[in-house]
């Protein structure tokens, strides 16, 4: 299968990395507007450079494209890659409003190509054994879940996740990862009551989400936090408590004495010491699916959900109430 | 020397024995008597300590003892606190103080009325890590706060009357909240305006419990703050330790994180079939009751009052009414 990306930035350079290495894979191209970010991963992969996705597609005719290009772009390069009949690959989130994630879920749909959206919380082992575990537990599943993502401010390396209009903030950002994580192992929600204030150097939001299961899921995400990448959870039900803090579990530490190198400018993104780290997992999954047909564990409309709650917290945010979402709206 | 003469009031509450403790090793002490209208919990206790037992804490109060510790259940803070302040009694009440805005400003308006002091016992504010982030964050080292996530999880208690909400008059919202909420009154200065909460039940295998052991408390301060905190008795018996007090206040400039227990040490005893924290930092009982100790010998005002305490069992309260209406309530209007 030939694969190409599209944005050479923090994701792209992941994405086109991960392909590389991935047995009967071909990564034909990677593309950037900005020419010498492109030419940089090309020299890294051995993947061909283009400044365009239009030249991109014409030249390298790929079967699938990732798509890793600033969120607000997603939806017209969707678009765009759909027209050209190529499969889709896209980064989180989907899009910047449920409307216009919609609008590209059924373009795909109407082009025929398949359309697959990064929501890469699921591919992580801590958080995928969690899940079972909860499944696992069936209906007495109800509980108290807690969750953090807390990192640097993007925005100090890639100034346009300052812009809200552009990034969507730290809730539809960062904090959509688990959302996705709630719906994927609690199913539906019902409710959100949430905090964000921008203030400074910190984008900060806290969100509690009521599942129909009648779990209680407190979020917090946290662009501007001055310690190192950090994802907690703890899941407590009637039958036992499931913990994780990415701070407690490194297995592997390398304590520099001074600043080699800088990472290349890239977003802080969650390192792990497995064989295939999750975004691997993630990608080959999707690939898999391409090949035979079949279900992501994490599907397009999945990721339209997240977003809808991820702005539905974004609403109880600004009205200081709860808010409810018709079950019809949350599905559609 | 001067001495504080002082007597317990009530083992219903089993920080009574702790306290207990703490008071039986202070020099300047001397515990006088121990009314308790269970004497099995406490008669023997009180004599193998050559402290008077009274089966009617009236009689208590009718000695020369300068002060009382209450540690009955809560439906009864209000009426046993008004009779020891009407005795001429200062009182050192646990918590919540009590379950009605009502009870509360009569128990804070008796004590005024007869001269003597009402502490709250909030032992979280002598935590040794919290008084450290107090001072962290009047050095302003993160700032101004943003926001407070703060919990504290705990186990189901084992006394009867905490499942019975004509004495205990709420689980675990009423219970757990009060702590950490003062903690976010003390830190933000400021008062809570607005509260959501949920309060359920989740963590009851045997389906038979009576009370609420689940929720999440929301709140807004005057200031604009944003506060969450988690009171669940979610800890079961395989949990290393009983439960926790964590709060992370976020603030413009910074972080400060409180795992108030974390001075630990892990023990894997082969006897006890699970691996278990073993807590090695301060006592906070010791120090809150030392706090009050000294306020009453040198005339000072107590360092928690029953305003504190009203403040934050507001909120509890309050936060059963938000759960109740399935919407934001409005706090100290
Ligand atoms: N899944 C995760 O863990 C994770 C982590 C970080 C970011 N992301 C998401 O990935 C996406 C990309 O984020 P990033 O941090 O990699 O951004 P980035 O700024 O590092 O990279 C984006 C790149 O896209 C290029 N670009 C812009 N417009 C283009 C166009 N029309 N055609 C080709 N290239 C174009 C830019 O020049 C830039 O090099 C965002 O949607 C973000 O939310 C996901």
């Amino acid at each position: 299968m030939k694969v190409a990306v599209i944005g050479c930035g923090g994701m792209g350079t992941i994405h086109a990395d991960r392909y590389a290495s991935m047995p009967g894979i071909t990564l034909t191209g990677v593309c950037d507007i900005d020419v010498q970010a492109a030419e940089k991963l090309a020299e890294k992969t051995g993947a061909t450079h283009f400044s365009s996705m239009e030249d991109l597609i014409r030249e390298a005719r790929p079967d699938v494209v990732s798509i890793a290009v600033p969120t607000y772009m997603h939806v017209p390069l969707i678009k765009q890659a759909a027209e050209e009949k190529v499969h889709i690959i896209c980064e989180k989130p989907i899009a910047l409003s449920p409307a216009e994630a919609a609008e590209a879920i059924d373009f795909c749909e109407s082009r025929g190509v398949r359309l697959f959206v990064g929501q890469v919380v699921r591919f992580f082992p801590q958080y995928q054994q969690l899940a079972e575990q909860i499944q696992h537990a069936g209906s007495s599943s109800a509980g108290i879940y807690h969750a953090s993502r807390a990192g640097s401010h993007p925005g100090l390396v890639r100034d346009w996740y300052h812009d809200r209009q552009k990034s969507g903030g730290v809730i539809v950002d960062l904090m959509i990862h688990d959302i996705d994580y709630v719906l994927g192992a609690f199913g539906e929600i019902e409710e959100v009551f949430a905090f964000h204030r921008v203030q400074g150097g910190i984008d900060y939001a806290s969100a509690t989400f009521r599942c129909t299961n009648g779990t209680i899921a407190q979020l917090e995400g946290f662009w501007g936090y001055p310690g190192p990448f950090t994802t907690t959870f703890e899941f407590a039900g009637k039958d036992g408590i499931i913990r994780y803090d990415s701070n407690d579990a490194q297995s592997v530490r390398v304590r520099r004495t001074a600043d080699l190198e800088q990472d290349g400018g890239f977003v802080e993104t969650p390192q792990s010491e497995l064989v295939h780290d999750p975004y691997y997992r993630e990608l080959f999954h999707f690939l898999e699916c391409i090949r035979s047909g079949m279900e992501p564990a994490v599907t397009a409309a999945d990721a339209l959900n997240a977003l809808k709650w991820a702005c539905a917290a974004e609403e109880s945010a600004q009205s200081g109430l709860p808010v409810r979402l018709e079950k019809e709206a949350a599905k559609s | 020397m001067k001495r504080l003469k002082l007597g317990m009031i009530s083992f219903a509450h089993s920080h009574a024995f702790d306290y207990l403790d703490a008071l039986l090793k202070m020099k300047d002490v001397e515990v006088a008597g121990i009314a308790d209208e269970d004497p099995t919990r406490t008669r023997e206790l009180a004599e193998s300590h050559s402290v008077v037992y009274y089966g009617d804490y009236r009689e208590l109060l009718a000695t020369n003892i300068d002060a009382i510790v209450i540690c009955s259940e809560n439906a009864r803070h209000a009426e046993i606190t008004v009779a020891s302040a009407k005795a001429g009694k200062h009182v050192l009440c646990e918590k919540p103080l009590g379950l009605s805005a009502e009870e509360m400003e009569g128990m804070i308006a008796a004590c005024r009325e007869a001269g003597v002091q009402l502490m709250t016992a909030f032992p979280c504010r002598f935590l040794t890590p919290v008084i450290r982030a107090k001072e962290a964050l009047e050095r302003g080292e993160i700032g101004d706060i943003i926001a407070f996530k703060g919990t504290n999880r705990g186990s189901f208690p084992d006394p009867a009357w905490f499942s019975d909400p004509a004495l205990a008059g709420g689980g675990a919202v009423l219970d757990h909240t009060v702590h950490v909420m003062d903690l976010m009154n003390w830190f933000s200065g400021s008062k809570v305006s607005e509260v959501y909460a949920y309060a359920e039940t989740l963590f009851d295998p045997e389906g038979t419990r009576t009370i609420d052991d689940a929720g999440m408390v929301h709140v807004t301060f005057q200031n604009g703050i944003f506060g969450v905190l988690d009171p669940s008795w979610s800890r079961n018996p395989s949990f290393p330790t009983w439960g926790d007090v964590t709060l992370d206040v976020i603030g413009t400039k910074g972080v400060i994180s409180i795992d108030a227990f974390n001075q630990k040490n892990s023990v894997y005893a082969r006897g006890a079939g699970k691996g278990s924290w073993s807590f090695w930092g301060d006592d906070m009982n010791v120090l809150m009751i030392r706090a009050f100790v000294n306020a009453l010998l040198e005339g000072r005002e107590v360092p928690i009052t029953g305003e504190d305490g009203m403040k934050s069992a507001l909120v509890a309260l309050e936060a059963y009414r938000s759960a109740e209406e399935g919407k934001p309530v409005r706090v100290f209007v």
